[in-house]
């Protein structure tokens, strides 16, 4: 008997014509891990507040076909049973916490029940050991880390006892640590404690080993559903680009089954290729040969022993000494808190460093006027000299106009600069012509993303500055931020970008940056720094390393691995 | 600045109270300061005020109270000078000014607005001392047993305060990118900026609250009657400190009633100690006040008073 049943399950947003799932026929068995994957706009939030109940009870819209909990329609489920039986976490945490303290978090899901105090004050106090919450429990939500706060949105839902947990992409706000943190946590609940687990996820290397089935969704509609091990060599067969990058390269190197853990790929490898020997510790951390950048510090952005300390005493950066030049895409990846984002608002000149200086060069401004260093090192003068522009992690907060077009003209007006075909020219770069006349709210997050962009690159700024640009982006759009990004540097523009994606970071940045509590502990060419670091590496780093050193990505592995074909060894692939 | 102002479980005893002992022992402190004006009590209650700080190790950031205050005392001793002519010890005659008159400063005046400047650093300091002694949500679930919405949404809106100051702050900063400088222009131009800011918050918020809602229902909000959480148990420690300050109110009434604790400034100053019942009513109502900080010590340093109390 199956737990969940979706029979011709059809459903349309109200006032939308094209349905957001249709014609899904689904079955979820009772203690299952399902990865239910696809890109933006697919359906897989859709397919989620479906089987939670909240559609069409919450959103509207119209509805068809069945939906079978437990054999029982789960129309028929007074919501105060359901959420019993289905708890949902979503993916901003700061949005779904309610009370003040975490512990009256926990409790507010208990009390809306209706449960006696007894029984509330053992569920709470279970919860929060099971959860490591303790030590937090007299803490105000809003002080705490974005993996606190989504570990205590899962807890607040735990307490309910739930049979079926349903993630919508948990991890898309957390650091890779805190993200494997919270997954380990997912696999202990559906391992140990047996709930059915439904996980939506864009970023598939950090969770795709975890699942028992991959449901592929296109369009509102099921592509895929059946094993991960086969997914990959299907998806690759098919030019689908959701899949992890080992599974795409043993799909794309021939195997017809993929393991699923790095630990079993390297297996494969190992007995199918007649690799070389490990190579001796002093040459395996020899930096890479890369594609030397043409460095031209001269115009570039510099910081120069610049430090800076928070009101509340936080020492948020530390003896920061960096150069960007023009031409450049640097990457700064680190764990949250480590200043990164706080490196970021005083290179653009929202925050003034307490020591050191920020430098940038003499040079001819949009409107014809020149700016000095001497100028930009008054207050502020950066901030509002144009030279440097910053894309802030929300893309929401640019958005405020009736048409993408009024957009950009706000930005140009508080610039005093004349439109010159500025507009067209942004527009058309960042493929949002068509949109000229459109609301950007009413666009979806990837196009949001390029309008933000576009009201800042509308003034022709030097340097770019972006912050966590890749946040809950699929495969796809994240491919097509890649590309916008390469093409502006080749424009001569300087990019630096902060981000928790490795794997972005790899294909992308010439270089990377590591920070540290508020230092830079690591600086260089993206082989180099990625190549040499055990956690913060690519999916495929981390097969590779001591078997073939130097690759992070899937080019650079296909390359590597298509010249070893010639040695392959006769014998049978480890599944 | 703010996060000084906000509750830090620091693991001292009156952080951890019976909210009722607690919410009547600051009430009582806070009431006694609106009824004494004697500047003796005021004094005296000030100190019991700073040693209950103390006890929540919240001294570093009361430094802000009393930097207001010092503020507020020069405007407070300018418009008693300006206004107040009750005075009769006159120590300097002025000129003569349009509507307010013969400008005179006397000795009751002076001594009003110091009485005052204390009472406010008073008033000040127990709503400081309320935030760092008492966890919002505790005051919340007591209240909710009387109107449990309106609790609710006064627990929403404390959640969400830091949250959209934040957010405030984050608009802010990103207007500031694309070039709108909220330090310059005419009154029209700044009022123009910051509809900008209010029109982006707005927006933010109505798509927000979408997501907020969305997860409580998700979480059975609103499924139907609600039950009330709570852990609070009352211990003996919550008697002692809810009779020292029952017992320091009707003290204060009777002071009150036979004028031990008054004091009269105008026309002419009274007697600081008239008499010495104004000392020991003064000495029992501090000491009752002070129970709760004795025993919060005791808690501290003696494991024998701990395990009893």
């Amino acid at each position: 008997m199956s737990l969940f049943q979706c029979q011709d399950l059809i459903y349309y947003y109200p006032d939308r014509k094209k349905p957001a799932l249709n014609q899904i026929n689904l079955q979820i068995e009772e203690g299952e891990f399902l990865l239910l994957i696809g890109g933006s706009g697919s359906g897989k939030s859709s397919l989620a507040r479906v089987l939670a109940g909240l559609i069409p009870e919450f959103y509207g819209g119209r509805f068809g076909g069945q939906v079978y909990f437990q054999n029982r329609n789960l129309k028929e489920f007074k919501r105060r049973n359901l959420v019993q039986e289905i708890g949902i976490v979503f993916q901003d945490p700061e949005k779904q916490l309610v009370m003040a303290g975490v512990e009256a978090e926990v409790a507010f899901g208990l009390e809306n029940l209706g449960l006696p105090p007894r029984e509330m004050l053992r569920r709470v106090a279970e919860v929060m050991s099971f959860m490591d919450l303790e030590g937090v429990k007299q803490e105000f939500t809003a002080q705490l880390s974005g993996g606190l706060k989504q570990k205590l949105a899962l807890a607040s839902v735990l307490a309910m006892y739930p049979r079926v947990l349903i993630l919508d992409e948990p991890t898309s706000q957390l650091d890779p640590v805190a993200a494997e943190a919270f997954f380990n946590l997912i696999k202990q609940l559906n391992e140990e404690i047996g709930l059915t687990i439904v996980l939506i996820e864009q970023r598939l290397e950090r969770c795709f080993h975890l699942a028992d089935r991959i449901l592929l969704l296109e369009d509102g509609q099921i592509r895929y559903n059946g094993s991960p091990e086969k997914y990959s060599c299907w998806a690759n067969a098919r030019k689908i680009p959701l899949v992890p990058p080992v599974g795409n390269l043993l799909a794309q190197l021939g195997f017809s089954t993929v393991p699923l853990t790095i630990k079993k790929a390297r297996q494969l490898l190992q007995a199918n290729y007649n690799l070389r020997e490990p190579s001796p510790l002093s040459t395996r951390y020899n930096p890479l040969p890369v594609v030397p950048v043409k460095a031209n510090f001269k115009e570039g952005l510099t910081l120069k022993k610049v430090w800076f300390t928070y009101p509340r005493g936080k020492e948020a950066l530390r003896d920061i000494d960096l150069q960007i030049s023009t031409g450049e895409l640097v990457a700064i990846l680190g764990a949250n808190g480590a200043g990164k984002t706080t490196l970021l608002k005083v290179a653009v000149g929202l925050l003034s460093p307490g020591r050191g200086q920020v430098l940038v060069p003499e040079t001819e401004r949009l409107d014809g006027r020149k700016k000095s260093k001497k100028n930009l090192g008054k207050r502020n003068g950066l901030l509002y000299s144009g030279i440097v522009a910053y894309l802030a992690q929300n893309p929401n907060d640019y958005l405020f106009h009736d048409t993408v077009e009024e957009e950009l003209l706000f930005s140009l007006k508080n610039f005093q600069l004349e439109d010159q075909g500025r507009i067209e020219a942004v527009l058309n770069n960042l493929d949002l012509k068509k949109y000229r006349e459109t609301n950007p709210r009413d666009l979806s997050s990837g196009e949001r993303q390029r309008v933000a962009l576009a009201s800042l690159l509308v003034t022709q700024p030097r340097f770019l500055l972006l912050d966590e640009p890749t946040r809950g982006m699929d495969y796809g759009l994240k491919r097509e931020m890649g590309r916008i990004l390469t093409e502006l540097v080749k424009q001569g523009l300087s990019v630096l970008v902060v981000t928790h994606d490795v794997e972005f970071a790899a294909l992308y940045a010439s270089r990377v940056i590591m920070m540290f509590d508020g230092q830079i502990i690591s600086d260089g060419p993206v082989g180099e720094v990625l190549g040499q670091s055990f956690f913060y590496t690519t999916q495929i780093g981390k097969m590779c390393r001591g078997l073939v050193d130097g690759i992070l990505t899937l080019p650079q592995a296909l390359d590597r691995f298509e010249s070893f074909h010639r040695k392959v060894k006769t014998g049978g692939e480890v599944g | 600045m703010w996060v000084s102002f906000q509750y830090q479980d620091n693991r001292r005893l009156l952080q951890h109270l019976h909210p009722v002992a607690a919410l009547v022992y600051l009430g009582v402190l806070g009431g006694l300061t609106l009824v004494f004006a004697h500047p003796l009590y005021l004094l005296g209650l000030l100190v019991v005020i700073l040693l209950a700080i103390q006890a929540v190790d919240g001294l570093k950031g009361w430094e802000l109270c009393l930097k207001f205050t010092l503020g507020m005392s020069l405007l407070i001793l300018l418009i008693n000078l300006l206004v107040v002519r009750a005075g009769e010890t006159v120590i300097w005659w002025g000129p003569r000014l349009p509507v307010l008159g013969e400008l005179t400063i006397s000795v009751e005046a002076i001594c009003y607005a110091a009485t005052m400047c204390v009472r406010l650093l008073d008033i000040l300091s127990v709503f400081y001392l309320f935030n760092r002694m008492l966890h919002p949500d505790q005051v919340l679930r007591l209240f909710s047993r009387f109107a449990a919405q309106s609790a609710l949404v006064l627990s929403l809106s404390t959640r969400m305060f830091p949250f959209l100051l934040r957010e405030v702050h984050n608009l802010q900063e990103v207007l500031s990118i694309r070039g709108v400088d909220f330090r310059k222009g005419t009154g029209k131009e700044r009022l123009q900026k910051y509809l900008s800011l209010f029109n982006l918050l707005l927006l933010n918020a109505l798509e927000n609250s979408l997501e907020t809602a969305e997860a409580m229902q998700a979480r059975a909000f609103a499924s139907g009657p609600r039950s009330r959480y709570r852990k609070e148990v009352f211990r003996p420690r919550d008697f002692l400190c809810l009779t020292g300050s029952l017992l320091a109110l009707f003290v204060t009434i009777y002071g009150q009633i036979y004028n031990y604790s008054t004091f009269h400034f105008y026309p002419q100053l009274g007697y600081l100690i008239s008499n010495t019942m104004t000392l020991v009513v003064l000495g029992i109502i501090l000491v009752l006040l002070s129970l709760p900080i004795i025993i919060s010590w005791g808690w501290q340093h003696c494991p024998y008073f701990n395990a009893r109390i």
